[in-house]
């Protein structure tokens, strides 16, 4: 009986190969990505000689590159700060507040969430001009701001409407200011909700290529834009050692987030 | 919560909100307006010319339509890939094949878009790691980049991460034990799945093809990356508007009708997925 029980539960080998063979296509980039930027050219994976670590050297030298890298990184770290300062706010008015709108306020802002870059990009990119402001760091930072903040607002919509609030009514009731009890009793409960916010935002920051494509100038580009006009002129797998940083960064942030959150949890609030 | 209170509260959201507002105002009313050649300057009367010339344009119906086939096809393939995936995730008997499985999904997911737009340049590249391939074994090369080819691959591989856990987060709310049930009352397991799993599982799989349909939809980076200019979707005619010949006004009446097209197709998506999921309850 119960050997029939756990044949059941499993899924049938086929069923396991079709789901491996899907994680496989959807991994498989990141290794040749790494592959290249060890080889000799783009297309000589691992061919002749010894791994190389030139196109690392041409990255970390390249003026460009570092300038870019240097405004997505500092427009990232904004963006996250008064993502989250915007963000707290509002998550607890949409799950604690009482004034009619409320929900009307979130789909209003999670609008960016819904068009696509482009959309956001051109309507940007028209605004800026009309007003003489002109593309450049701080418009790719608002739009950034208002990108990102949809993403930070899930998780810690979510983490905040998972909590006790009679908590906070204790600390209330034994003569906590409103601010207070919110600070020493909700805000500490909040962190989950808050790393995985802060993280979408950043990585939306750092990464995003349809609005930002509308708002660099010459002056002013971010890493995805500067790689792909990289890529459009130049035929070496400098792009390769840039993407190779960017996965470990990636993989840094997901095993932070296995130890502090659990990978499971971080689903939960996204 | 006390009403002051709430409404300055509100107030960040509120002024993000007003932003919004006036940068959409401002995008409709220099759609309006028609460019200076060769600079930022735009000039009146405001008129429908930007839109009676694209409504008219056989260029802009067919980047339409091939948005519309590529988000279809992409949508399509994400559910016949990522289910098996999705399922897995969610009834692996061991904590560490699914812990390996998220790992792998959300590295990938963070590694950003160009990262993988430019490792589908090297497999998929005509010098690259297939033709390669083929070459060594003396076939002929074949073109899988600058077509619809290398376009449907990237933006499913970028796509299927958001498909799998979506329905993933859909699929670990049913439990096995109606399975099981199915199963030990002597169903076979093509039986069960299809009607046992796979009707509890309709409103997630609905859930997940609305979000992969609409990612796809606005797709940017990877028709422009792998396109080579050769595929036209609504979102690279934009970026080609401005980038050739800096039309903002042209290509911000694109942009309106895209946006139009955009939510007119997820209100009627929105409603089906609806009807979906008050059907399986």
């Amino acid at each position: 009986m119960r050997r029939r029980i756990d044949h059941a539960r499993a899924v049938s080998p086929l069923a396991a190969a079709a789901g491996l063979a899907t994680l496989a296509f959807v991994v498989i980039p990141l290794p040749f990505i790494v592959l290249s930027a060890i080889s000799h050219g783009s297309y000589r994976l691992l061919g002749k000689g010894s791994p190389t670590l030139e196109w690392f050297r041409n990255f970390v030298t390249n003026d460009r590159f570092m300038a870019a890298l240097g405004n997505s990184v500092s427009i990232a770290l904004i963006t996250t700060a008064v993502t989250l300062l915007i963000g707290l706010p509002t998550a607890v008015v949409v799950t604690r507040g009482t004034f009619p709108g409320r929900r009307l306020l979130l789909s209003l802002v999670s609008l960016p969430l819904l068009i696509p870059g482009v959309i956001v990009g051109t309507a940007a990119l028209g605004f800026v001009a009309q007003t003489g402001i002109g593309p450049g760091y701080w418009p790719i930072t608002v739009a950034m701001v208002c990108a990102a903040l949809p993403l930070a607002l899930r998780p810690i919509i979510a983490n905040l409407s998972g909590l006790d609030q009679d908590q906070e009514k204790a600390a209330r009731n034994l003569g906590a200011s409103p601010l207070r009890g919110f600070c020493l009793v909700t805000l500490p409960q909040l962190a989950p909700g808050l790393l995985a916010g802060g993280i979408f935002a950043f990585i939306e920051a750092m990464d995003n290529f349809s609005i930002a494509a509308f708002l660099t100038d010459i002056n002013t580009t971010t890493l995805p834009i500067e790689a792909y006009s990289y890529i459009r002129d130049i035929d070496d797998p400098t792009v390769a050692a840039m993407a190779t940083l960017l996965i470990v960064m990636s993989v840094l942030i997901v095993m932070v987030l296995d130890r502090l959150l659990g990978l499971d949890k971080f689903l939960d609030l996204s | 919560m006390r009403r002051p209170t709430g409404l300055l509260l509100a107030f960040p959201a509120i002024l993000v909100v007003i932003l919004l507002a006036a940068v959409f105002a401002s995008v409709v009313s220099v759609s309006l307006l028609q460019a200076d050649p060769g600079g930022a300057v735009f000039h009146g009367p405001a008129s429908l010319r930007n839109y009676t010339r694209l409504l008219g344009s056989a260029d802009a119906w067919r980047s339409v339509s091939n948005t519309l086939r590529l988000s279809g096809i992409v949508t399509l393939i994400c559910l016949v890939c990522g289910f098996p995936l999705a399922r897995l995730l969610a009834r692996a008997s061991s904590a560490r094949t699914r812990r390996m499985i998220l790992f792998c999904l959300m590295a990938t997911f963070f590694s950003g878009g160009v990262t993988r737009a430019y490792a589908w340049l090297i497999i998929l590249g005509n010098r690259g790691l297939i033709n390669q391939s083929l070459q060594a074994l003396g076939l002929p090369s074949v073109a899988l980049i600058n077509n619809e080819t290398g376009v449907v691959t990237a933006m499913l591989n970028f796509v299927l991460p958001f498909f799998v856990l979506t329905l993933f987060s859909a699929l670990r709310t049913i439990p096995d034990t109606l399975e099981s049930a199915a199963r030990n009352l002597g169903a076979s397991r093509a039986r069960t799945f299809l009607h046992v799993t796979l009707p509890l599982s309709l409103p997630g799989v609905a859930a997940s093809c609305f979000l992969c349909f609409a990612l796809s939809l606005g797709a940017f980076l990877f028709p422009e990356m792998l396109g080579g200019g050769r595929v036209q979707v609504l979102a690279t005619a934009i970026y080609d508007r401005i980038q050739t010949t800096y039309d903002v006004p042209s290509a911000a009446a694109l942009a309106m009708l895209f946006l139009l097209l955009i939510l007119c197709l997820l209100a009627v998506l929105g409603a089906a997925r609806q009807v979906v999921t008050r059907r399986a309850t």
